[in-house]
């Protein structure tokens, strides 16, 4: 096992109005080196939380949360994420991101930035790119850290979906080329099925999971083909049992997502 | 290079309509914005004095008082330029003993402001209790350091510089700890798992990106500092200085001279925060790739 959450509960409390909040209720989950992960699930499950959790940006409440058997004490390039929110240093060249990592030579920082498409843009700053773009530079900053494992929350949440679209197909590209673990969060249920070997569903209140499905077809897959529109239903009733779906808005998106 | 030819902006607007393009480019207008800029100025300042001039002649008629008008103050004004005594000195020397002291105080400020603000910005936990006495100096308005200062330091230069550091040094300190406290979240965490140790953490991104917040706190207590300077020159001993002549002004019964100093320092107070320190913050934000809010 490459990074594994085990038990794992994660509760937040604000002393100050005495509110608490149980993000995730005893949370299981284990990583397989090499395997592309997706994990689905409503607003509000705990999907960032767990990736927080292993990036080490957090620490559970109970339970245990590990990397490569090792308990997680804090961030490391080991585990490089991206972010859903624009995480670039404005102040800073596309370049000097990428190189700001402790590994991130100039070297690589070129090589994966050629590989997401943006070598010319080296000296550009992030203002200078579109959303897209700066997620392509997020995501050649993060390889370029040479990480054991992408840690990718939402990261192409805020694009429009044909950027998306093509940046999932980068993603794949990329995944097949370096051989590295992928974690990717999404509430998509489309972009899990498009590219993950595995994919978790969580529920919200408390987060917890739901379900799981191995997924062997080949790349690149045909959303609409039978096997992944029986998948795809399974996923949507997975979502619908849940105690979340008894709110309106999750299972209108659900509807979105069925009619795309 | 290549060379584009660049139309006017109702030109530039036509053709793009015409050509059904999304994005187009003409020449800036920048010196038809200079020109308005100093339209706006110009009229502002003339109500100030249209304002000042009917004040004046209505206390003039009613009290029967000097108060000086406008014209009477600008003849003043120019002998003053011209090199006429006032209090044994000339303008020159009033304005430079002034800027002296104001200088020397807002350095020392500066000097300590950012210190102390980079210190509590960084330690969190400190950052509540280490704020208090600064909001406590903060609340306490220019005048009344001058008892202060005058049984600390008695009469004499050290006094005014005191005062004029004193209240120079809390938007300091609050606008640079609050500045390293409000960078995102999401740069420091991109800083933990890059493996970078605190030094860059703080070098590369919390400084960076607490600049303009600072550069406020720098402008704020400029400004602070040369308000205070006739609270601040109350206390100096010597009657050299802006703030010295009109704070004497209620003996010698010299109120053009007083008003005169009142136009240097408001143009000398607007100079540096309207074009020092815009110049300053519009280069910053160019520097730091940070997009302009306009």
């Amino acid at each position: 096992m490459l990074a594994t959450l085990r038990g794992v509960s994660k509760v937040f409390t604000n002393p100050r109005t005495g509110k608490g909040l149980v993000a995730l209720n005893d949370v299981t989950l284990e990583v397989e080196r090499g395997e592309f992960l997706c994990l689905i699930g409503p607003s509000g499950c705990g999907k960032s939380t767990t990736l927080n959790l292993l990036a080490g940006f957090e620490f559970p409440t109970v339970g245990e949360a590990a990397f490569k058997e090792a308990p997680i004490k804090a961030p490391s390039p080991e585990r490089g994420v991206v972010f859903q929110e624009p995480s670039l240093f404005p102040w800073m060249t596309v370049l000097q991101n990428v190189t700001f990592s402790l590994r991130g030579t100039e070297d690589r920082a070129m090589r994966y930035l050629e590989m997401v498409g943006l070598s010319d843009f080296a000296q550009a700053r992030p203002n200078e790119l579109s959303g897209g773009m700066k997620q392509r530079v997020a995501i050649a900053r993060a390889l370029a850290m040479d990480p054991d494992i992408l840690l990718m929350d939402e990261p192409f949440g805020s694009l429009d979906e044909q950027t998306r679209r093509k940046l999932d197909n980068e993603v794949l590209d990329l995944w097949k080329k370096e051989g590295k673990t992928v974690v990717f969060v999404t509430h998509s249920i489309d972009e899990a099925l498009i590219l993950g070997t595995r994919v978790v569903l969580m529920s919200a209140s408390p987060g917890r999971i739901n379900k799981e499905w191995k997924i062997d077809a080949p790349w690149p897959r045909d959303p609409s083909s039978p096997r992944m529109v029986k998948l795809k239903e399974e996923m949507i009733r997975g979502l619908q049992v849940c105690s979340c779906a008894k709110s309106a808005p999750q299972v209108s998106f659900i509807n979105v997502d069925l009619e795309v | 290079m290549k060379t584009e030819r660049r139309f006017e902006r109702g030109d530039a607007v036509s053709k793009a309509l015409k050509e059904g393009s999304s994005h187009f480019t003409f020449v800036p207008e920048k010196r038809r914005l200079l020109l308005k800029d100093l339209l706006n100025v110009t009229l502002g300042v003339l109500f100030v004095i249209a304002a000042w001039w009917v004040i004046a002649e209505m206390i003039i008629y009613t009290k029967g008082a000097l108060f000086p008008t406008p014209p009477e103050t600008f003849d003043a004004f120019k002998n003053a330029l011209y090199g006429a005594n006032i209090n044994g000195e000339t303008i020159f020397s009033h304005t430079g003993a002034s800027l002296y002291r104001w200088g020397l105080g807002y350095i020392i400020a500066l000097v300590l402001g950012l210190a102390i603000g980079l210190f509590f910005g960084t330690m969190p936990r400190l950052h509540e209790t280490g704020m208090v006495p600064v909001y406590i100096i903060q609340m306490i308005p220019g005048l009344a350091w001058v008892p202060i200062a005058m049984l600390i330091f008695g009469l004499g230069e050290t006094s005014t510089i005191f005062i004029i550091l004193v209240t120079a040094l809390p938007p300091i300190v609050i606008n640079t700890a609050g500045g390293i406290r409000e960078v995102p979240p999401i740069y420091t965490r991109v800083a933990q798992m890059s493996g970078r140790d605190r030094w860059a953490l703080f070098s590369k991104v919390l400084l960076p990106g607490a600049a303009l917040s600072i550069i406020n706190g720098m402008r704020v207590g400029l400004a602070n500092g040369w308000r205070v300077l006739i609270a601040a020159e109350m206390v100096v001993g010597v009657s050299v200085g802006l703030g010295a002549t009109i704070y004497s002004s209620r003996f010698s019964l010299d109120f053009y001279t007083a008003f005169v100093c009142i136009i240097v320092i408001c143009i000398i107070g607007l100079a540096i925060e309207k074009l020092l320190f815009v110049w300053l913050e519009n280069t910053l934000r160019n520097r730091l790739g940070l997009d302009r809010e306009d």
